[in-house]
């Protein structure tokens, strides 16, 4: 028999004086393979048209429909409702600006992010666009290519607890992105000045390597491999920095 | 993160690097530290003479007068340097907390038994340095009076899983943060480190019955 589910939900316009932070509860008759995404355009059919979400691919690529499930991050149409208990509880993500109900702007924090850890190559080459683009060893555009897969849903920055108690982390998704510059032959940025962008408290040095990001990724980024050779790289920059004399 | 609307543009400073790297080397040298020490203090339960012989050598050579303050000196240096990162705001601590509830994730978790356990280390190891290093030489005899008082008996037993959880967790996370341990084996370092608390508590427990039943 089909499981009764009952949706707690966080509610909250902060465009609206009216509004305050309070919970609803909806009750949805399970569907095969339902997802959240499901259930949640469901609720705003058949139940209330208010409710505010985000999604767009539902096929976990777009990265906007990442909430709090049942108090972990993750995305809402990855989810399976069959996976979860009867009850289930629906926040926000934490950290980012609150558009209303679940849907947060991560826009804003990524871009801010982005041009902090300067997430773009950096090159000297004049851009000829009658040649060929230059070759790259498969390997390594694989290498590069895993950790291209980032979705910017999130997630990994509402898990940390570093993100949470300090608002001046960067977080994960900027070492990750850090890292894949580096791997890149292309951009001609050297460890000294990738250690003056992440070298820092609010960079890796601010890490405590909880590993909630590792936990909860819906890509299943290397995170954990990444934090660790960033930390490691950045460490020795800073001790052959102290044993070079001439600058 | 902060959106940033300064205008200034900080200087680039590697102190966070080396205060990092200063946390992570006295982190080591306390947990090797420890390792030594439950050596001296289990070396009683092959007998008192053992570990009188331990610790007159280890008083012969200074080590103990001079590596006992080295060592205090390193605890309290690795407390200042670790304690950058533990919240002693009431919002930070408010966050944490919730947020560990919420994900019931097990290494956050750590972390908070991590910082919990630091505390009453930084007080109980403390009291434990100074009642030692002030009433050398160390002597099974004069330990085991001291435990079967009473009150030592249950201050070492607060103690003794204290250390041994901070130590066990920090030989964890300094594999993790430091990228010993990758995704691949970080199983395996989680199992040691439980293994290695467990067994460790164990032998403690083991040598503070042993001190119980010393005749002095």
């Amino acid at each position: 028999m089909a499981r009764r589910l009952k949706f707690n939900i966080f509610r909250y316009n902060p465009q609206d004086p009216d509004s305050s932070p309070h919970t609803d509860t909806f009750f949805l008759e399970e569907t095969e393979s339902m997802s959240l995404f499901i259930a949640l355009n469901q609720i705003r059919e058949e139940q209330d048209s208010s409710l505010q979400f985000d999604f767009c691919c539902r096929a976990g690529i777009c990265g906007a429909c990442a909430i709090m499930i049942n108090g972990k991050p993750g995305l809402a149409c990855h989810t399976l409702t069959d996976e979860l208990p009867e009850e289930i509880t629906l926040m926000p993500l934490p950290i980012f600006k609150l558009i209303g109900d679940l849907s947060v702007d991560t826009g804003t924090w990524f871009r801010a992010m982005y041009e902090k850890v300067e997430s773009w190559v950096h090159t000297d080459e004049t851009f000829d666009p009658n040649t060929d683009e230059g070759r790259m060893d498969n390997a390594l555009a694989e290498e590069i290519y895993e950790l291209e897969r980032c979705i910017e849903c999130g997630c990994c920055v509402a898990a940390c607890g570093t993100a949470n108690m300090r608002e001046d982390f960067v977080g994960a998704v900027a070492m990750n992105r850090i890292a894949r510059f580096m791997m890149d032959p292309r951009d001609e940025r050297t460890d000294k000045e990738y250690f003056e962008i992440i070298g820092t408290d609010e960079g890796i040095f601010g890490c405590m390597g909880l590993l909630g990001c590792e936990d909860v990724c819906p890509k299943h980024l290397p995170l954990q491999d990444q934090l660790g050779i960033l930390r490691r790289k950045m460490g020795w920059s800073a001790v052959k920095q102290l044993f070079r004399f001439k600058s | 993160m902060a959106v940033n609307t300064t205008t200034y543009v900080r200087s680039p400073s590697r102190t966070s690097a080396y205060l990092d790297w200063l946390q992570m080397l006295t982190g080591v040298a306390l947990i090797l530290f420890m390792w030594s020490h439950m050596i001296l203090v289990a070396s009683v339960n092959l007998g008192a003479g053992v570990m009188d012989a331990l610790a007159h050598f280890l008083e012969k050579t200074y080590m103990a007068q001079v590596g006992g303050p080295i060592i205090a000196c390193i605890f309290l240096l690795h407390f200042v340097l670790a304690a950058r990162k533990v919240p002693f705001r009431v919002d930070q601590q408010t966050t944490i907390w919730k947020l560990s509830r919420q994900l019931r994730h097990t290494d956050t978790y750590l972390w908070l038994i991590q910082v919990v356990t630091a505390m009453i280390i930084l007080i109980m190891g403390s009291i434990h340095m100074w009642t030692v290093l002030t009433d050398l030489p160390i002597q099974a005899a004069k330990s085991a009076a001291r435990i079967q008082g009473g009150f030592w008996l249950v201050f070492y037993l607060i103690l003794l899983p204290m250390v041994e959880l901070h130590v066990g967790i920090g030989f964890y996370r300094i594999a993790v943060k430091w990228g010993f341990s990758r995704r691949h084996d970080r199983k395996k370092y989680k199992r040691f480190e439980t293994y290695l608390t467990a067994i460790f508590i164990t032998i403690g427990l083991v040598t503070l019955v042993r001190f119980l039943l010393l005749k002095t």
